[in-house]
């Protein structure tokens, strides 16, 4: 006790207090320099995790199709961070740089978590293109709307720190442009420029507003407005972060080295961050389940559901994808043994099931094996499930084609013009843009939050039928959820998961013995589901 | 259009033959070709052996239309002497590379480093909105075209990019070029150029299968919400031409289908169908009347209904015809490309044997294509002269002086050479001795 006193005495914290404000002294940082300091893996695997959550929230905006900088946008990025407990990204994204000194520590605590967990994604995301991408992308949204929260002096200070030889033109410079301006400055009006402050630039930093012609241009330079100057600095950040990328790319090899980092770093982008769906909230009857699957269920699991009607049988990963979904709506372990038993005895004895299958839910309810309640899919991860011939599982936005996604959707009754739509989003890869366009044509409502769990939809969907109230968002607390870590997998799940669940099956095997990989084997079934 | 051809001035006084052209081209290289001042608009100053020199390819056709790419010169006389001796039908320029293109062949990464940012604008292009001439052949009225793109063109680049030190030629024959020399604008990348180019054409071209007849590209401007202070001011030049270019000299809307020319430019279909068929009644009136009909109709459209299209997308529909039918129309691509080659200026047009020259884009509205010498003109002009001179028993000065002083070549070598002060004086090379 004694001790830990004597280290929070004022002075140290000063001096640490001090060097960071020197380390980190914009709530705007160009990431020129990676970090030096050591951490401890737990601040590691928090600090990406919480680096996740943000890039994914502004991924979220962006798959709302919010408009970058408007209200609606502002609205919803704030609550997503309140609601991932991400305070600390919430107050550097409000600017106004606090001049209180108790609470300036904490402002450059947040800069800090920022600069590391910066740091500590490049190294998840630079090992393919597509991966830095979407990093970049991500990124660049979540440096603008840091800018955009600057006042004039921040964003002097922050081009002064960075070297960035640029200035807003006084008001006198203004006023002799001014006319230029409010000729050509696009899609803003008199008053608005009134208000904005210009830069001047030469005209091949501004390219993409030359070529429209969406700025006023004089003698080689061109006046842009401060919304359009963001764009010139986010360029060169976003240059810059690609070549940081790729020379964060010839190092990987290095770090994988440790084994820790690599699992981390590998299953990163997979991995789930939403809400969990572990523990279900309410309780759903076997017999209510036909009715659901009817309006409530995403097509993935409507097909599974199908399929179990039809055939009595899943395979191993679809009775995993559908299982742990009917879970997550609310399946007691009872009623889900009672369920799947009533469909698998059409087709094998009672004894059998016991053997085979009812360890295996028993032990995906964690009651078994290595007692790890097992969290529902995401879509992600259904996403990715390597898919053969006789599955079971997996997106059908991926995994059919446009004629056979019709032909089903056709057999819902959904309407040709809304199909289309549909297998357009499809077609071009985007499933969870499919997914939530078929929920708002079959709840003729517009979707509020874009798709990303199955038992998210579900539940969406439950809300918008009466069944089920809006809860009121809890904070997540990914402190509190990383300490239950060992018994729950929600953050992590995919890879562990993977791993673990395949012990469990092993080890399951073992205990069923006799006719342990007879499920697999049954070449039978195979060809009667081809047929199908 | 035949008769503006036969109006033409004394000036032709024989026709061209291209037969005669390896006779005489390597007189008129040797005595004529401004070589001097190639060299130093080519070399800007810089002490030989100058670096932008030696690496700008140069390329040559010769003969029937053998065409030689990838060729560098150390030097002026080095050039000199291969002019004289190949004596092209034509010379292009090109980039200039990081290192010689003479050696491309052993420098596998070449690469184009600088060029003048160009312009070339064709009258051919402007066939659909020209009922004066057609194919190759150019007159007064049609010089009129270029006139406006010049005065449009010239200001943009002055007053916008703020590039002083450009250029203008005629090419020989129905077309214009210009070159924008200064240092900052030689050294643009692809992607400036393009935003560049892009920049500078405000048409956008169509061509509309459906339409009836021969098939014609469609010109169309859409201006938008706010007018760029480029387009307002582009419009300001073209505006006071309009009712002469158009409505008088052509007579682009009297003609059979005229009104066609006209509605054609609307974009939106129901709007150009309601426009067609008020503007039928006028058929076969002046254009002068049709176009003002037309406005009438558009700014009664415009004032009756408001929140149609012709409110909103169509607000500025007059001014977009304007546009659309006398803005210069770019060879983008030519601008676009740093390392795309153009012929360069005094070489001899061989369809027309016409010099390519020089001329000022403040007195463009003065000059007149046809009044250009060809080459036997040229030719003829020095005998004259020496002739003259010969009577009056003052050799000695004749050999001093520079031949093309003597001839109808003068004008265009002196716009050159005026250029080239200027430039020098640019770029801080204030010595420049002739």
């Amino acid at each position: 006790m004694d001790f830990t006193l004597t280290r929070r005495s004022k002075v140290p914290i000063k001096t640490e207090y001090d060097s960071l404000e020197n380390l980190y002294p914009h709530n705007i940082m160009m990431y020129n320099l990676p970090p030096t300091e050591d951490i401890k893996i737990e601040e590691f695997e928090q600090l990406a995790l919480e680096r996740l959550k943000l890039l994914r929230i502004f991924e979220q905006s962006t798959s709302r199709n919010l408009k970058f900088g408007s209200d609606d946008f502002k609205e919803f990025v704030n609550a997503e961070m309140t609601r991932e407990g991400l305070k600390g990204f919430l107050k550097l994204c409000s600017g106004n740089s606090t001049k209180n000194e108790a609470k300036k520590e904490s402002e450059v605590q947040a800069r800090r978590r920022d600069y590391i967990s910066h740091f500590i994604l490049r190294l998840a995301y630079c090992r393919s293109k597509d991966l830095r991408r979407w990093f970049i992308d991500q990124e660049l949204l979540y440096f603008k709307y840091k800018f955009l929260a600057l006042t004039s002096s921040e964003i002097k200070h922050f081009l002064e720190i960075n070297r960035l030889d640029y200035s807003a033109i006084s008001e006198e410079e203004k006023s002799e442009v001014k006319d230029g301006l409010y000729e050509s400055t696009y899609g803003q009006n008199a008053a608005k420029i009134e208000l904005t402050d210009f830069y001047k630039v030469h005209f091949t930093e501004v390219l993409d507003l030359i070529k429209f012609r969406k700025c006023f241009i004089q003698k080689g330079f061109c006046y842009v407005s401060s919304q359009d100057f963001i764009s010139i600095i986010s360029t060169s950040y976003a240059q810059k972060m690609n070549v940081g990328l790729e020379s964060c790319q010839r190092i990987l090899p290095e770090i994988e080295n440790d084994d820790r980092l690599c699992r981390l770093l590998r299953s990163l982008h997979k991995s789930y961050t939403g809400k969990d769906y572990t523990v279900a909230a309410n309780q759903v009857t076997p017999e209510s389940i036909d009715q659901l699957s009817n309006k409530s269920f995403p097509l993935c699991m409507r097909m599974s559901h199908e399929h179990l009607r039809a055939h009595h049988h899943h395979k191993h990963d679809g009775r995993r994808q559908y299982g742990l979904f009917l879970k997550g709506i609310g399946l007691s372990l009872e009623d889900a043994l009672r369920f799947w038993r009533e469909e698998f005895t059409k087709k094998v004895d009672n004894e059998k099931f016991d053997k085979q299958y009812a360890y295996n839910i028993r032990h995906s309810y964690g009651k078994e094996g290595s007692m790890v309640n097992y969290t529902p899919l995401s879509c992600l991860t259904i996403i990715n499930l390597s898919y053969g011939a006789g599955s079971t599982h997996g997106c059908p936005y991926k995994i059919f084609d446009t004629a056979t996604l019709k032909t089903k959707m056709t057999s819902y009754g959904i309407s040709q013009i809304h199909i289309q739509e549909i297998v357009n989003y499809s077609s071009k890869g985007h499933y969870q843009l499919a997914c939530g366009k078929y929920f708002e044509v079959v709840h003729e409502k517009p979707l509020e939050a874009g798709i990303n769990h199955p038992n998210q939809y579900f539940e969406q969907s439950q809300i918008i039928m009466g069944n089920r109230e809006v809860k009121k968002p809890v904070p997540n607390n990914p402190r509190k959820r990383l300490a239950g870590k060992g018994l729950n997998y929600t953050m992590t799940e995919n890879d562990d998961d993977d791993e673990l669940w395949q012990v469990a099956e092993k080890e399951e095997s073992m205990f069923s013995q006799k006719t342990a990989f007879e499920d697999d084997l049954d070449l039978t079934q195979i060809n009667e589901m081809e047929c199908n | 259009m035949k008769d503006i051809q036969e109006d033409q001035p004394q000036t032709q006084v024989e026709e061209y033959d291209p037969s005669i052209l390896p006779n005489v081209l390597p007189i008129y290289f040797k005595r004529l070709f401004p070589h001097k001042l190639f060299y130093k608009w080519l070399s800007y100053g810089e002490p030989t052996p100058s670096s932008v020199f030696v690496n700008r390819e140069i390329s040559f056709t010769i003969d029937d239309d053998i065409y030689i790419r990838y060729l560098s010169f150390e030097n002026d006389a080095e050039l000199e002497k291969e002019i004289n001796s190949k004596a092209p039908n034509k010379i292009d320029i090109g980039a200039v590379f990081s290192s010689r293109p003479k050696h491309h062949r052993s420098t596998p990464r070449m690469l184009p480093v600088e060029r003048e940012i160009v312009f070339d604008i064709d009258l051919s292009d402007y066939n659909p909105v020209r009922t004066c001439c057609q194919g190759n052949s150019i007159c007064q009225k049609c010089w009129k075209f270029m006139v406006v793109s010049v005065k449009v063109l010239d200001t943009a680049v002055r007053e916008d990019f703020g590039f002083e030190h450009i250029f203008w030629v005629f090419s020989g024959r129905r077309g214009i070029h210009a070159w924008i020399c200064d240092p900052e604008a030689r050294k643009l990348d692809n992607k400036a150029r393009s935003a560049f180019a892009d920049y500078m054409s405000l048409i956008t071209f169509s061509s509309d299968s459906k339409s009836e007849g021969e098939q014609d590209t469609i010109a169309r401007v859409t201006i938008g919400d706010k007018m760029h202070h480029s387009v307002k001011r582009a419009l300001k030049i073209i505006e006071p031409h309009f009712e002469e270019v158009i409505l008088i000299d052509q007579n682009l809307f009297g003609q059979e289908n005229g009104i066609l020319k006209l509605i054609q430019v609307i974009p939106d279909e129901n709007a150009r169908k309601e426009a067609e068929q008020y503007l039928r009644k006028f058929e076969g009136k002046s254009s002068k009347e049709i176009w003002d009909a037309f406005v009438k109709y558009a700014n009664s459209m415009r004032t009756s209904q408001s929140g149609s299209v012709w409110n909103r997308k169509l607000k500025y529909i007059v001014e977009e015809v304007q546009i659309a039918l006398m803005y210069p129309r770019l060879d983008i691509n030519v601008t676009k490309g740093i390392n795309h080659l153009l012929k360069s200026p005094f070489v001899i047009h061989p369809a027309t044997g016409k010099v390519c020259v020089p001329f000022s884009a403040q007195a463009v509205s003065k000059f007149d294509p046809n009044a250009v010498p060809t080459i036997n003109q040229l030719l003829e002009d020095i005998n004259k002269y020496d002739e003259e001179r010969k009577d009056q028993n003052s050799n000695d000065d004749k050999s001093n002086m520079k031949e093309y002083r003597k001839t109808g070549m003068l004008k265009g070598v002196k716009v050159f050479e005026e250029f080239l002060r200027k430039m020098y004086k640019g770029i801080g090379k204030d010595k420049f001795d002739f």
